[in-house]
């Protein structure tokens, strides 16, 4: 005869602490649960749905400049400082955690055009429109950590004055050069006073800069005559040059894969390219419906967030596209520059109305300490709704978002645009002799050609 | 000297010779594609014994073109009787400008000479050989040129042609653009250079002329071209390519690591943190004095001596820790005066705690409260403490009935019988009740007037003199709702267990009974109204004594007074609906119907009692419950419900009671259904068996065919028929038919044109496109030409949601993605080890640490994924092997990357 007796010993249901969770054990023959599918698509519903009421971004305005933020650069040593600076040539340094300004830096005469600050965060470069390239040093981090009100005002560590005004300018990772760009390109030390190297190709005028932060010494631009230049500096020497339909107005590198930038393109749309092959771009980046002003790489590599004329500030996947987050209020004008925090956490738009703002990357994201239970729970959520992102239901509720009506109306008008051009092409490929019209991947439609 | 050169010359060749084995091999490979290239110019085919032998002669110094170039020209020499040239070629008729170097073929140098090519490298170098080649080939066509003319030099002079190459080498790359023809002799005569080797001749046989020579031969070798220089553009342009193609080539070393960041389905951002502190020691060392009270501390602890005390030993510190005598008294004394104090506190609170005189306690209660009331009228902020703690107590109360005889003692007392009790327990157990009241009232007057009934002033508040009004309310009350119960009793159910005829009778009779009774009510309520006219002054003071609860123990008495034989479970009754009693009125009204239904008792016990008189009861209490506004349908139903008349006063008596007697009148009704059903059943097997039976009988008769007895089988059943009546229903239902236009009424009818041209064109024509268009959708159905089959193309509304309409972007196939989904990942479907890495997201940072840009480590492509890397800053990647719908997601964005 057989025997079976349910044997249960102590030792697994009593708890060692009393905040220990009592042990449940389960039985997990899918036999057992035929609804679990039902169950956590349920769940993907909800979660999405909550995902939504949750959905709470804006954290915040800095206010205290006087005229439109043309700049904006963040400290890559330092999580909590920012600085900004604005068209009356006022550069301020915000802490971002109390929001407010912790120091200002007074001397330029013009608009400060550009703004970087150094790998160890002691010094910030700034350039303008009054031909000046001005060095500063950045207070110490415990001096902004004390609340001190007093807007301590400091003066620059060294002026060069230049022949041509300034666009832009950016600091090497891990170095010492920083380039300018205006008329032409130059590479500057920061223990010198003149720049030790400047490129010339092409007469127009370069409007951004930017170096690779993981490979140093290249570098990307992007001039007024549509194009975007290459540089090594390894080489010394400029490497490649593409000119596109339209004007590129800024450029970000990703962080973590060395050999793809993104360029915020005058045409509404932002282009991933890989700078081996630059014929065609790996991504169109297409939602905005007015010229992208500015673009920054989350750390993470994954995404980027962009500034728009539209007066809206989108977050892209970097290989998205279309984008994942729209960002605007009611007071928010045209936005000049973007950025995302070293966390990855936040993101950072200064616009035309003189403030910056300061978003969540994730709308609905719990800030703040989450217990360990917490933070599962979100896990699992989060992944119920990856997994179930593709039905209908679950689409319609992550993709829904309420949108300003002007945006709303442009979004609608660019659609009937682009579709009566591609009716257009589409009857003009049909009435002409086959094989005289190649069809051409948008990819590669907004490229004019590559120069050696 | 010419002899002299000739035999200088074959020295040479002797010296080359010697060199030979080494570049035999490569000299020939280079040959042999130098002839596929070539061949069509240069004569004849050549046997391999000779070809070797000039390989001999000429073994390739592969250092620069330019040595290539020589040893084109010194085979041109072995090649004497050579094709002729073209004439374009052969630059005879200076048609074109004979120019040594061209631009484009410069370009091609310089590239093969520093660049590799874009493409990998075995087909990199094969291009280049190519190249070079080409180049050569186009170069012989200018060499042969130059080699004819040193002929004719030779020829001249008798010296050896050697004596001009270098020369003109550097004529040709020095002066690019010079033609160079027979009439342009600059080399010899024309401007009386010298050479080297004219100066170097006399020196022949002197010592050390060897080693001379051997440096000059050395340096001729070694001797490198100077281009002309390219001009800016030019030369930039391959400037950029160069730079392009060198950080191309840099760049591309990232592409393992960052392949496998994208392909790990986790990368981490939060390994590198940096908790500046880590020790109590070192937060305490970065601790500065702020306020006044820290820097006495401060400048306490850090005081020179205390310091010095600490260095050297503990026994100074000791001395410091000196205190003088009478500080150390004055401190105890003081803390022997705080402890008396207490002491003595302590003790009166336990004194007072002791005394067991109530009146003491009332008392104190009374002072306390006056002094609450006092303060409350001194400050408004009391008040509402106050106000709140009363409402706090009195929603308490509600919630809890705490003193609703619900405690057990009081059960225990209403268990025992109350009158049993004594004049205390009693009193208490009304004060408790009263108690309740006042808590509750508050409550009791909103309702009254939301419901703005107009009894609401039937509270207590009502002194006695109004009771009368009240109670003959109450009555007028009670008279309306009797009759109102009594116009509603006329239906009789038509379905169920009451529709059954025995329970219609039942029910009649019941009916009947009750319509009785409900009359005799009528005019007790009338006698007792014009009663309560009479006798107003007489009970008032009475009544007016026993307001509110108190009522309950006159109510008791008058009971007492009333009926003996139906006493005790009066009270027990009384005590029961006084526990469902919530309101003050329905107290009142409650007593008004005690006495009711005493007097009716007391008139006629005896037949009620024998007959139905408890029914009787029951409908007054149906009544009552009526009134009270307890959920009366359902008493009322439930009364009618029970057909025995005993099981109706339990029901009547409690809730639970009632409940069980619906019980077992639902037990018993199914036992009678039961019974009919069997009936029923035997009916039919009597059929069946009759059935057989016939059957039987024609099996007997003849043996049919099979279809045959199929088609008696299936006589009575017309399948195809149904069939097609299903199908046309379906068709029906998911093609509906269009409407068919109607007149529209009021539409033109006044006018009567509507009737006299039929409906309007357009209606027409709309119908007849409906109908067109019906047809065709149902010849487009895949079940149109199948007579036999139903395909139905109903979407189910409510599976379409649980589907996507396309695949998914980064799926390849249906398969893969149902794959993708098929597995839970919940916490209660997996075990709590895997669930963790189930939902792990795809980026996993903390907010507050700095992500730096990735560093470059070596990555074994062929290494697994995964494996955590040694570096510390780079992404690290772990993999989840037990994520069946990860590891296909990760394969599907390989193949998309």
């Amino acid at each position: 005869m057989k025997v079976k007796v349910i044997s249960r010993s102590t030792d697994e249901f009593t708890r060692e602490r009393s905040k220990d969770l009592q042990r449940v054990f389960r039985n997990y023959d899918p036999n057992l649960r035929t609804q679990e599918k039902a169950v956590e698509y349920v769940r993907a519903l909800n979660a999405a749905k909550l995902d939504k009421i949750f959905a709470k971004p804006f954290m915040g305005a800095m206010d205290g400049h006087i005229d439109a933020i043309s700049c904006m650069a963040k400290n890559p040593n330092h999580l909590k400082g920012i600085f900004s600076g604005s068209m009356d040539g006022d550069i301020r340094l915000w802490d971002i955690a109390s929001r407010r300004t912790v120091c200002q830096f007074l001397g330029h005469q013009g608009a400060v055009r550009g703004l970087a600050a150094s790998t160890d965060g002691r010094i910030l470069i700034s350039c303008g429109s009054d031909c000046t390239v001005r060095l500063w040093n950045v207070p110490e981090a415990n001096v902004m950590d004390s609340d001190c009100l007093s807007n301590n005002s400091s003066e620059p560590l060294a002026v060069y004055v230049w022949k041509n005004a300034f666009w832009a300018v950016d600091h090497q990772w891990d170095g010492d050069l920083f380039a300018t760009a205006g008329a032409q390109v130059d590479i500057w030390d920061r223990n010198r006073s003149q720049p030790v190297n400047s490129f010339e190709w092409g007469k127009d005028t370069v409007i951004s800069v930017r170096f690779s932060p993981a490979e140093p010494n290249v570098l990307a631009t992007s001039a007024s005559d549509r194009s975007i230049t290459l540089y090594d500096l390894r080489m010394s020497s400029p490497a490649r040059k593409l000119i596109m339909k339209t004007k590129t107005n800024a450029i970000s590198w990703n962080p973590m894969e060395p050999m793809n930038f993104t360029a915020a393109n005058e045409d509404c749309n932002c282009y991933s390219y890989d700078t081996r092959k630059l014929v065609e771009a790996k991504c169109v980046h297409q939602d905005h419906v007015s010229a992208v002003m500015d673009i920054d790489y989350s750390p993470t590599g994954r995404e980027f967030v962009t500034g728009s004329y539209d007066r809206t500030v989108r977050i892209f996947q970097y290989n998205g596209g279309h984008s994942r987050e729209i960002y605007h209020t009611k007071r928010m004008q045209r936005v000049f520059c973007a950025k995302f925090t070293c966390d990855a956490t936040y993101v950072i738009s200064g616009s035309d109305d003189t403030n910056l703002r300061l978003w969540k990357a994730r709308a609905s994201e719990q800030l703040g300490v989450i217990l360990p239970r917490e933070r599962k729970k979100q896990e699992y959520m989060e992944a119920v709704k990856d997994r179930y992102k593709h039905l209908p239901e679950v689409k319609r509720v992550v993709r829904h978002r309420h949108l300003p009506k002007p945006i709303y109306k442009a979004t609608a008008l660019r659609r009937t645009m682009v579709d009566a051009e591609r009716r257009k092409e589409e009857r003009k490929r049909a009435h002409s002799a086959p094989g005289s019209m190649p069809t051409q991947p948008f990819r590669k439609k907004r490229i004019i050609k590559e120069i050696e | 000297m010419a002899e002299k050169k000739r035999k200088l010359k074959g020295e040479e060749h002797a010296a080359r010779r010697k060199k030979i084995p080494k570049t035999l091999t490569l000299g020939k490979k280079k040959k042999r594609k130098n002839k596929d290239e070539g061949g069509r110019k240069k004569g004849p085919f050549l046997p391999s014994v000779l070809r070797k032998e000039l390989d001999l002669i000429n073994p390739n110094p592969r250092n620069s073109d330019d040595e290539i170039d020589s040893d084109e020209g010194e085979r041109n020499d072995v090649y004497e009787y050579d094709e002729p040239i073209a004439e374009e070629e052969s630059k005879k008729n200076r048609r074109f400008d004979p120019v040594d170097n061209l631009e484009y073929e410069l370009a091609d140098d310089f590239k093969d000479e520093n660049l590799p090519s874009s493409d990998d490298e075995g087909y990199d170098g094969k291009g280049n050989d190519t190249g070079d080649f080409s180049d050569h080939s186009e170069d012989e066509v200018g060499e042969d040129d130059n080699g004819r003319h040193a002929r004719m030099l030779q020829g001249i002079i008798g010296m050896p042609d050697e004596v001009f190459e270098g020369k003109k080498r550097k004529k040709a790359s020095l002066s690019g653009t010079d033609p160079e023809s027979e009439y342009n002799l600059k080399a010899l005569d024309g401007d009386g250079r010298i050479s080297i080797q004219d100066l170097l001749d006399p020196l022949h046989g002197k010592p050390g002329y060897s080693k001379l020579r051997k440096r000059m031969h050395e340096l001729e070798k070694h001797s490198m071209s100077i281009h002309a220089p390219l001009p800016k553009p030019e030369r930039e342009k391959l400037e950029r390519k160069a730079a392009y193609e060198q950080s191309k080539k840099d760049i591309t070393k990232w592409e393992p690591l960052v392949k496998r960041n994208r392909e790990a389905p986790t990368i981490y951002f939060d390994e590198d943190t940096d908790l500046r502190y880590s020790t109590v020691g070192a937060i305490a060392s970065e601790f500065e004095p702020r306020t006044e009270f820290e820097k006495k501390i401060a400048s306490l602890v850090s005081d020179s001596k205390v310091m010095e005390a600490h260095k050297n030993d503990g026994a100074r510190l000791l001395e410091l820790n000196k205190i003088s005598v009478e500080d150390v008294r004055d401190r105890q004394n003081r803390l022997a005066k705080m402890r008396s104090l207490l002491f003595r506190h302590e003790m009166k609170a336990k004194h007072i705690k002791k005394i067991k005189s109530k009146t003491y306690h009332r008392m104190l209660k009374k002072d306390r409260m006056k002094a609450a009331s006092a303060e409350m009228q001194m400050d408004s902020e009391a008040a509402k403490e106050y106000a709140l703690k009363q409402e706090f107590r009195r929603a308490e109360e509600r919630m809890t009935l705490k003193h609703k005889n619900s405690s057990k003692w009081a059960k225990r007392i209403l268990k025992r019988g109350l009158k049993t009790q004594d004049e205390g327990t009693r009193a208490a157990i009304t004060e408790q009740l009263h108690q309740h009241s006042l808590l509750t009232r508050k409550m009791n007057s909103m309702k009254d007037t939301s419901s703005s009934d107009d009894s609401s002033d039937g509270d207590d508040e009502v002194s006695g003199s109004s009771e009368g009004e009240e109670a003959s309310k109450i009555l007028k009350k009670a008279k309306e709702k009797i009759l109102k119960v009594v116009e509603e009793e006329d239906e009789i159910p038509k379905s169920g267990v009451l529709a059954l005829p025995f329970m219609v009778r039942g029910l009649k009779k019941r009916k009947e009974a009750a319509y009785e009774e409900a009359q005799l009510a009528l005019q007790e309520y009338d006698s007792s109204l014009r009663q309560l006219e009479d006798t107003d002054e007489v009970e008032s003071p009475k009544l007016g004594t026993s307001s509110g609860r108190r009522v309950f123990g006159a109510g008791k008495k008058l009971n007492q007074e009333v009926s003996n034989g139906v006493k005790p479970d009066n009270i027990d009754r009384d005590n029961e609906s006084e526990d469902d009693f919530e309101a003050k009125e329905n107290v009142d009204l409650e007593q008004g119907d005690d006495v009711l239904l005493r007097e009716e008792i007391r008139v006629d016990p005896g037949p009620l009692l024998e007959e139905s008189g408890i029914g009787q009861e029951a409908v007054f209490k149906s009544f009552n419950d009526i009134i009270r506004d307890h959920g009366p349908k359902t008493t009322y139903e439930v009364a009618i419900i029970a057909s025995d008349s005993r099981r109706k006063i339990r029901s009547e008596n409690g809730g639970n009671k009632r409940r069980k007697s619906s019980f077992v009148e639902e037990a018993s009704s199914p036992q009678d259904l039961k019974g009919a059903h069997q009936d029923s059943d035997t009916d039919s097997e009597e059929e069946m068996v009759d059935g057989i039976l016939s059957s039987g009988a024609i099996l007997d008769y003849e043996l049919p065919s099979q279809a045959d007895l199929i088609q008696h089988a299936f006589a009575g059943d017309d399948v195809e028929g149904e069939f097609e009546k299903d199908k046309l229903e379906i068709l029906n239902e998911e093609v509906p038919e269009p409407e068919k236009p109607v007149l529209l009424p009021g539409w033109g009818q006044w006018t009567h044109v509507q009737q006299k041209k039929g409906l309007p064109s357009w209606i027409v024509k709309e119908h007849e496109d409906a109908k067109k268009k019906r047809e065709e959708a149902l010849k487009k159905r895949k079940d149109a030409r199948l007579k036999h089959v139903i395909i139905s193309e109903k979407n189910d509304k409510k599976a379409e949601k649980l589907l996507t309409k396309t695949l998914p972007f980064p799926f390849t196939s249906k398969e893969v993605f149902e794959q993708s989904i098929r597995m839970p990942i919940g916490p209660e479907y997996n075990p709590a080890t895997s669930v963790g890495a189930l939902n792990r997201p795809q980026v996993v940072k903390k907010a507050g640490v700095i992500i730096k840009p990735i560093k470059f480590e070596e990555v074994n492509p062929h290494d697994k994924l995964g494996e955590p890397s040694g570096s510390r800053h780079a992404p690290k990647t772990k993999k989840d092997k037990s994520n069946g719908g990860k590891s296909i997601k990760k394969m599907t964005k390989k193949k998309k990357s």
